[in-house]
């Protein structure tokens, strides 16, 4: 195991920014902590890294505590955005992160897999916030590190530029474990082996993200006719009637399309379209409030 | 502690430094302009040219240390980078030595200037072996100001680092009697004075052409020095307990 929260609790003043967070990365696991802004990400990442202790619970990271420097020499953490001291190079920089492993990591490698070969003698005041977040990322990699940790890492990011870090995020990760935060439900479907959900500060999903889209990329069926409750058919699954169409919500809508025919129920104007991912995964944190 | 990393800490600061011209040469020539415009006038005797000269090097490098560490510690501490730093396998003790091996040839340099300049247009006359002793003895004299940079450092925000450095430097110059003889100063601050550690560092290097009590300058260094090590390690507590707890 490389990192173990358990029972994790954290308060600022009044606000429960962590509630009893259990959270563990394994071996080759690429672990996407997701969840909308406030949903306490932030903050058990912090936690994980040693920038912040817990109220309550514990902490091991890749087998002692975060504090001490011989385990944070198999970490690799991103810095924030702008955070990079504007005078130095983006070559430097790589230099300066891979410094502090054990055995020199290949510096001229790391900037040619993020992309920086063409900015490597470029300042860090003058890259642009995509580039600045493809450096970020490049430094994490850049000591070779067991477990690396991604604190948003496309933020901000059109979605080519976002794609293109991804696929080398994927290729740079073998052989070690990530966890990364994010707030896009497609940024760790395409990237996480893992999928751990976060609202108001506690766990609501854990689980691959197969499951994930099974249980909130549901598809959204709709017809002018007479309900028929999903419940009855066996299904799981949600109707409501908007405007004379019953509209049901379910992750199997094939097999209510089968019912439906099969329940010789009167429809017409049939429609199934995918569910915004996004809306069903904000309707479900949200649900916690 | 691992060289290579203090070399890489070293390397980081250093070249930060020297890309930031804005910064690096009014800190080497200020002290050197502040020699020429006040002390220059009055070091028409070698015995006048000897004293001054030391003590515009002991301003260039009491500078050096509070805005180096003053400045540096109070602006760096706030910032996101700063939040990276602490997740790399790195010692608070390493950083803080990288960051003495880059102020220390910073300091030296604005001395040596002062150095320069005094040899050129005084009748400053010190021997080889007393401009080493000079420049050995300041790196003793600095330890209570890096403290003391330390310590504004941590307590000061990074706003008001650079006013109470600038105020800490000039104000303990003039009333250390850098600039002048302590008996041209008005009483009360002839009063206080011997209690500085600007006036105590003079008394050190002063004895190099025997004029100063160095023991008695280092006497009230050494108070100085543990007095703000002591400040300086409250401050740096009370901002991890803030920052980091």
């Amino acid at each position: 195991m490389l990192l173990q929260l358990e029972n994790v609790g954290k308060s600022y003043g009044a606000i429960r920014a962590l509630d009893d967070l259990s959270l563990t990365v394994e071996r080759d696991e690429i672990v996407a902590l997701l969840g909308p802004n406030g949903a306490g990400k932030t903050t058990a990442l912090e936690i994980a890294l040693g920038l912040r202790r817990p109220d309550t619970g514990t902490v091991r990271l890749l087998g002692g505590s975060p504090d001490a420097p011989s385990v944070r020499r198999r970490l690799g953490a991103t810095p924030q955005e702008t955070g990079f001291p504007d005078e130095l190079r983006v070559d430097e920089l790589v230099a300066f992160a891979a410094a502090h492993a054990n055995d020199a990591p290949d510096v001229a490698r790391t900037i040619e897999r993020f992309g920086l070969s063409s900015l490597a003698g470029r300042r860090a005041g003058a890259l642009s916030g995509g580039e600045s977040r493809r450096l970020a990322v490049a430094l994490a990699f850049a000591g070779d590190p067991d477990l690396v940790v991604l604190d948003e890492p496309t933020t901000g990011m059109d979605v080519e530029s976002r794609r293109m870090l991804w696929s080398e995020v994927r290729t740079a990760a073998s052989g070690r474990s990530v966890l990364f935060t994010t707030h896009y439900l497609e940024e760790a479907e395409a990237l996480a082996t893992r999928v751990v959900v976060l609202a108001h500060g506690a766990l609501l999903f854990d689980g691959t993200p197969h499951a994930l889209r099974h249980r909130f990329g549901a598809r959204r069926l709709s017809y002018v006719g007479k309900p028929l409750d999903p419940a009855s058919a066996g299904i799981d699954g949600e109707l409501i009637e908007i405007g004379g169409r019953v509209v049901v919500t379910t992750a199997d809508t094939d097999a209510y399309v089968r019912a439906l025919v099969g329940s010789a129920t009167h429809f017409e104007a049939l429609e199934i379209a995918p569910a915004s991912l996004e809306e069903a995964f904000l309707s479900m944190t949200g649900a916690v409030r | 502690m691992k060289l290579a990393l203090l070399f890489a800490h070293a390397r980081m600061i250093a070249l930060v430094l020297l890309r930031s011209p804005g910064f690096i040469v009014p800190s080497i020539a200020f002290p050197a302009m502040f020699f020429a415009l006040f002390a220059l006038p009055y070091a028409k005797t070698t015995a006048i040219a000897d004293v001054e000269t030391l003590s515009f090097m002991i301003f260039a490098i009491s500078g050096v240390c509070l805005y180096q560490f003053g400045v540096g510690v109070a602006a760096e501490r706030g910032r996101p980078w700063e939040r990276y730093l602490r997740t790399l396998p790195v010692p608070p003790g390493t950083r803080l030595a990288a960051r003495i091996v880059c102020a220390a040839p910073l300091g030296i340099a604005a001395a040596a200037v002062v150095a320069i300049v005094a040899r050129l247009f005084t009748p400053v006359d010190l021997s080889a072996a007393q401009w080493l002793l000079a420049f050995g003895l300041a790196f003793v004299g600095a330890i209570p100001f890096v403290l003391i940079g330390i310590t504004i450092g941590y307590w000061a925000s990074a706003r008001a680092a650079v006013p109470i450095a600038t105020a800490f430097n000039l104000l303990l110059a003039y009333a250390g009697a850098l600039w002048m003889p302590p008996e041209m100063l008005p009483h009360l601050v002839q009063a206080i004075s011997p209690y500085l550690p600007t006036r105590a560092f003079g008394d050190l290097l002063w004895s190099i052409v025997g004029s100063g009590n160095a023991a008695r300058g280092l006497a009230v260094l050494t108070v100085y020095a543990i007095l703000f090590a002591l400040l300086a390690s409250v401050g740096y507590r009370r901002d991890e307990r803030k920052r980091y707890a």
